[in-house]
């Protein structure tokens, strides 16, 4: 009896502890937070919250086998690359039942399945384009996903060496059905297919970066030791997304931490902007120890719309969300055990909800599940506020920013949106208030500069008199001086000659 | 340097002399005595020839008993205060720094530290290479010529209230102006009182500073051995308390 008691005061105290450690008062299975300008993390309210789980058993099919990617389209359907089932499955508006499974197509009057699907994307027009990794194609299905429309394979071309294998892994089509493919082993970046199926060339290639010391390591190395150290290949790309202006943004690797998506242009050309922490590659590194340290490995790209996106780290199971400036938004998620943290997360995806809301998609390939990821109050005010600037709507982004304040204080992008539009507004000293909280360098010292030449105007006149009149009382006591002490001198020489 | 004790000491004689009588009276004559001794006006005035004429400054610190130890400490003090404030009170245009990340009495020690590592540093070179100067002259002249410094980190802290990204050019001017101004000083003051040409004076500059390495590795040293020697007895007094 006593002893129960004993054990129900234990629980009640943890309990207690318990609710005083997690300062945001929500169920997350994980931390959020943020980086701040000196590169300290800083807690946040959670941004997105976990909400139902799909799988094999709740979509009422057999269990998911290793997916590998999955792709949401505008209606709400889910479409999720079962890759170790051989099959592509696609589950109702509401992601609670499958839909249809596709395990053959109708290939021109022959069926053909798949072998190892581990790509997918969908054009505008609804087409789905499958990336058939161990058929070494790319299989494009009408929206009906009953026939091929078209079949992308053996590409070949002058810089693809002879005894190349093509092992399509991820895919992505843009607005011109202009299709974007990683494929294995291909260093020298992005494979461009042209709507027809010519393979026109590669596309933003991740440029070697090797090191002053590196080099010197290398010029008094013998041939024996250079040949046995690392050969220095560029990293791959992992992950693929097209914005609606046909930017590709595309992952990969970044073993220094720092750059680990690009946003390319039709040509190619990143155009990625990195922040004021100019980082674009997850966790800052160097912030752990131990087994759970390194830089994160980003696995996946996906964008959210009006400029946002987000980057999937599997080291420690994060997902990192960027804005077009590069300002690191929120970080959310984490490796575990528990609903809403992942084993092994292999890809993200965003998908409208019917409230409009932007909901995150995840996918886990070794437990075979998705997890769906719904926005907060804060987290939605974020991207809201964040896409009325990118909207160019400063004003209304101030309701926004002021009410995510209220949220989280510390928020150092919440007070430069303020600070940026009281200086649109001309409170140039208000500002700089919130410019300073939000430690932008750049943005408060042109309000100081406004701010100046505002005091320097008003009292310009005053300022002007009182010197002027200075100079001149100054001027008529030394005059006076002069002909007093002026006899003195005149004395004083005559009496030295 | 007795000379000077004296000069400095004639001045409130008359106080002593009375305080004899009465005990209050005759500590603060003594105080008195002690401060115009290191602070008092010939001293400041001494100083502040120092930063204007250097040769002749040093000349009067090291061969006329101008120089006050215990005045130097105030302006390495001074100076300690003054690189701290300017960490935090610059303005937020040129000063990347955490505020929480500044410890003023830490930097107080470090800079103290430092400074007496060189003037430790100097004066054992200086004494193998027929260096005229005594350690109290090598530590007045490392103080004393701290000087622009201190009024420059003040006087750019002030600048930076004004200026906007873009000039920060005049803040960073001001604080090199004072840096090079102390470096010139301290130049000067080591040439002069040690009574050296100038390339010999930078010759010991460099072996100062291989000097204070070896100071800092003797010491590190030192420590290391004073705590094995401390570990041995305490686990001579361990075994001991077992045994027992």
């Amino acid at each position: 009896m006593s002893n129960s008691r004993r054990l129900v005061a234990i629980i009640s105290v943890v309990a207690v502890m318990l609710t005083q450690v997690s300062a945001f008062a929500d169920a997350s299975p994980y931390q959020s937070y943020t980086y701040d300008y000196r590169r300290n993390v800083v807690l946040t309210p959670a941004p997105y919250l976990p909400g139902t789980i799909v799988n094999g058993a709740s979509l009422g099919i057999a269990p998911l086998s290793q997916p590998r990617d999955i792709a949401a389209s505008d209606d709400g359907r889910l479409f999720i690359a079962d890759t170790g089932n051989n099959r592509v499955v696609v589950t109702n508006a509401t992601m609670t039942r499958a839909e249809t499974i596709i395990t053959e197509f109708d290939n021109n009057g022959v069926t053909d399945r798949f072998s190892a699907p581990a790509g997918l994307a969908l054009s505008d027009s609804g087409e789905l384009y499958v990336a058939d990794s161990k058929n070494r194609r790319i299989v494009v299905l009408d929206p009906d996903l009953r026939g091929v429309v078209k079949i992308f394979e053996n590409p070949s071309h002058d810089a693809l060496p002879d005894d190349f294998v093509f092992t399509p892994l991820r895919v992505a089509v843009d607005y011109a059905d202009r299709v974007y493919v990683v494929a294995q082993n291909m260093f020298q970046g992005i494979m461009v297919f042209e709507p027809d199926g010519a393979f026109t060339g590669f596309f933003g290639t991740i440029n070697v970066t090797v090191s002053l010391w590196q080099r010197f390591w290398r010029a008094i190395a013998s041939k024996q030791e250079r040949a046995n150290t690392r050969l220095f290949v560029p990293t791959e790309f992992t992950g693929l997304d097209v914005d609606p202006y046909g930017f590709v943004y595309a992952s990969n690797m970044d073993p220094l931490g720092v750059k680990a998506v690009r946003r390319l242009n039709p040509k190619g050309e990143d155009v990625a902007i990195a922040g004021v922490s100019n980082n674009l590659g997850g966790d800052i590194a160097g912030v752990e120890s131990g087994s759970y340290s390194g830089v994160s490995r980003i696995v996946d790209v996906a964008y959210q719309g009006r400029g946002i996106y987000s980057l999937l780290d599997s080291q420690r199971g994060r997902i990192f969300t960027y804005d077009r400036e590069g300002d690191l938004l929120y970080v959310f998620g984490g490796l575990g055990g528990v609903a809403g943290t992942f084993r092994s997360p292999a890809a993200i995806e965003y998908a409208k909800a019917a409230d409009g809301s932007q909901r995150l998609l995840a996918l886990d390939y070794v437990r075979g599940d998705i997890t769906v990821f719904e926005p907060t109050a804060y987290g939605a005010l974020i991207n809201e506020a964040v896409g009325l600037r990118f909207d160019g709507d400063e004003t209304q982004a101030v309701d926004k920013w002021r009410d995510v304040l209220r949220l989280n204080e510390n928020l150092e992008l919440a007070n430069v949106g303020i600070g940026k539009a009281y200086l649109t507004a001309g409170d140039n000293k208000t500002a700089m208030r919130y410019l300073k909280l939000g430690m932008n360098r750049q943005y408060y010292s042109i309000a100081f500069k406004r701010y100046r030449n505002e005091i320097l105007k008003d009292n310009l006149g005053w300022i002007l008199t009182a010197a002027v009149s200075l100079a001149m009382i100054i001027a008529v006591i030394r005059a006076i001086k002069r002909r007093k002490s002026g006899g003195a001198d005149e004395t004083g020489l005559m009496s030295d000659a | 340097m007795l000379n000077a004790a004296k000069r400095g000491g004639t001045f409130p004689k008359e106080g002593v002399k009375k305080g004899v009588k009465k005990g209050a009276a005759s500590v603060v004559g003594a105080v008195r005595e002690r401060l115009s001794a290191s602070f008092g006006a010939e001293k400041l005035r001494a100083m502040l020839r120092v930063a204007s004429h250097p040769i002749d400054g040093f000349y009067e610190i090291r061969y006329r008993g101008k120089g006050s130890v215990p005045l130097a400490a105030v302006m390495a003090a001074l100076f300690s205060a003054c690189y701290t404030g300017n960490r935090i009170f610059a303005s937020f245009v040129v000063n990347d720094v955490d505020p929480r990340s500044i410890d003023g009495l830490m930097e107080m020690s470090a800079i103290f530290v430092l400074l007496a590592l060189f003037a430790a540093g100097n004066w054992s070179v200086t004494c193998l290479l027929d260096g005229e100067g005594r350690f109290r002259d090598i530590v007045t002249a490392t103080g004393y010529a701290l000087l622009p410094m201190i009024v420059t980190t003040v006087l750019a802290a002030l600048v930076s209230q004004f200026i906007a990204s873009g000039e920060e050019v005049f803040y960073t001017l001001i604080i090199a102006l004072g840096v090079a101004w102390t470096a010139m000083l301290l130049l000067t003051g080591v040439m002069t009182v040690h009574n050296y040409t100038l390339l010999k004076t930078l010759a010991t500059l460099i072996l100062t500073v291989l000097a204070m390495f070896a100071l800092v590795f003797f010491a590190l040293l030192l420590a290391d051995m004073i705590r094995q020697v401390y570990v041995f007895f305490y686990s001579v007094y361990v075994e001991l308390a077992f045994r027992a």
